[in-house]
């Protein structure tokens, strides 16, 4: 149970999203997140769905893994469209029932929106699948550097990134030895009322918090003892990079931005 | 390589009362040396361990690093990238979630620039024969893998010294066997300065030099041959002499000659069977 655990929701691959640098496709993702609200007419919805289509089938990620992605926001760009359709007025009248009025403006609308939830979701799952946990906190600890005269603790950020991704399988184990310990002298957790199974998670969360303190004060030590003093005057094994196949990146959002904002503002 | 004067460190427990966790220690270590320390738990041999490194500071006397004291701040960072600490438990000194970059750990903190780097952690993963590994992620490993991945953390940051706290304590006899078997390869053909803390006695066996700690107080000191054969001594500090040697003394009671000063296996069979 516990060999295979993977993390986040990383598929391991060398597509073309795979090799961009992390910085090009977290800032990429955030460009498309902007110009999903750009998008009024039909014309444009269609482009950024055809976008996103693209973008996924050159991911080479399984479609099922990301529907499955996807899946979770289904219910509430349901609930979105529903309350468009039914909130907003204009237009021809489609259906008319007592206090209930349907109108074709309002059917459009709530079809845009549940299509903006589905296309944000769609397009920062892909930012998962193709980027290894390990690399997006480099990538984001490089995006968030210029912010650090203002404040901001990039490096102490990333840092503590890296470790709680290093200690999850361990802690994981660590979890499933206490559950197995605790079973073995009688308890039950599958069993119960909700209230029940929760008062049966406290004999676990105890061991687990006092033996992570104990970890992290140990890893202190060990980091010390390796000369470890924040990130002033740090250097990378893998400095990050950008590369030909970034700059198309950059082309592609410059292009689809304009397209959108000449569609937005020109017709 | 080591120099320790009169190191005594105390400390205060949860009573409030004075712990003198080492009183007045003195030891050499060359450059090049294999040292091991032997003792009860309490005995002190951590505490010594961690003086080694500067993780902590003498309460009374001088602990000198290639004739660096560890007293002063400024000496801080160049003692600790000479001497590197191995510990106990192979998890909690595993930062990184990848193996190659756990290994440039140290050197990243050092600022030691690419293309150096990349050759220091391919050098120092080469060295303790973990190549095959450098992308994987600690939690695949067994416990000597991870304990060999940092002996080559201390590698990578050109650390010339290696102090390992009980590094095989929590491991399989297979990982111990890696364990030992690195160590004595690097002190052998790199000349890296090993300073091996155990309970274990047959591990001390591999030592050039062995000190055995009693309630801070060196009790013992010398070759394994002349440590090893104070039985009675050892037995008075809650230790016991390695399996050949226990083994010479009784088959000598019963009446069997045995010559020589035995505490390792093969000279027992040496022994034995001429």
């Amino acid at each position: 149970m516990l060999s295979d655990i993977t993390l986040g929701q990383y598929f391991p691959g060398t597509s073309v999203l795979h090799r961009l640098d992390p910085r090009s496709k977290i800032l990429a993702t955030l460009c498309f997140i902007v110009i999903i609200f750009i998008a009024k007419s039909s014309a444009s919805y269609i482009l950024l769905c055809a976008f996103a289509i693209c973008c996924a089938l050159l991911s080479r990620v399984p479609l099922k893994l990301i529907y499955k992605g996807v899946k979770p926001v289904f219910i509430i760009a349901c609930l979105t469209a529903l309350i468009h359709i039914f909130s907003t007025k204009g237009g021809e009248v489609l259906f008319s029932y007592g206090i209930v009025t349907v109108t074709a403006l309002g059917v459009e609308m709530g079809a845009k929106m549940a299509l903006r939830l589905l296309l944000l979701l769609l397009f920062s799952s892909l930012l998962t699948y193709t980027t290894s946990p390990i690399v997006l906190t480099d990538g984001i600890e490089a995006l968030l550097r210029p912010f650090k005269s203002v404040g901001v603790p990039a490096h102490e950020l990333a840092m503590m990134m890296t470790i709680a991704l290093r200690f999850i399988p361990t802690l994981l184990e660590e979890t499933d030895r206490i559950m197995k310990a605790q079973t073995a002298r009688g308890a039950d957790f599958a069993g119960g009322s909700i209230l029940t199974r929760l008062k049966s998670l406290l004999p676990i969360l105890v061991p687990l918090f006092v033996s992570s303190f104990r970890r992290a004060d140990e890893l202190a030590t060990a980091m010390e003892a390796r000369c470890y003093r924040g990130g002033e005057g740090r250097t990378r094994l893998h400095e990050l990079a950008y590369g030909t196949l970034d700059g198309g990146c950059l082309a592609v959002m410059l292009l689809l931005t304009a397209a959108m904002a000449a569609l937005r503002w020109l017709s | 390589m080591l120099e320790v004067q009169g190191l005594k460190h105390y400390f205060t427990d949860e009573q409030g009362r004075t712990v003198k966790a080492l009183d007045g220690i003195d030891m050499h270590v060359d450059d090049g040396d294999y040292v091991a320390v032997i003792g009860e738990s309490g005995s002190g041999k951590s505490t010594l361990a961690r003086h080694f490194n500067a993780l902590l500071q003498p309460t009374e006397g001088r602990v000198l690093v290639d004739g660096m004291d560890t007293a002063a701040e400024e000496n801080l960072w160049a003692i600790r990238s000479r001497v590197g600490m191995v510990f106990q438990n192979p998890d909690n000194q595993i930062v990184a979630a990848i193996v190659e970059e756990d290994v440039a750990f140290g050197p990243e903190n050092l600022g030691v620039p690419q293309p150096e780097l990349g050759r220091r952690v391919r050098e120092a993963l080469a060295a303790v024969g973990m190549t095959a590994y450098a992308q994987q992620g600690p939690y695949l490993l067994s416990g000597g893998q991870k304990q060999r991945v940092a002996i080559a953390g201390i590698l990578a940051m050109a650390g010339r010294c290696i102090v390992l706290d009980e590094p095989t304590a929590m491991l399989d006899p297979r990982g111990r066997r890696e364990v030992l078997a690195t160590v004595k390869k690097l002190n052998e053909e790199q000349g890296i300065t090993i300073v091996y803390i155990t309970h274990d006695m047959s591990e001390a066996l591999a030592a050039k030099h062995v000190y055995a700690l009693e309630k801070g107080k060196v009790a013992l000191a010398g070759t394994p041959e002349e440590v090893f054969s104070e039985t009675d001594e050892l037995e008075r500090l809650g230790l016991e002499a390695p399996p050949a040697g226990r083994l010479a003394a009784k088959l000598r009671k019963a009446g069997i000659k045995i010559n020589g000063n035995i505490i390792r296996d093969e000279e027992l069979a040496e022994a034995l069977w001429p």
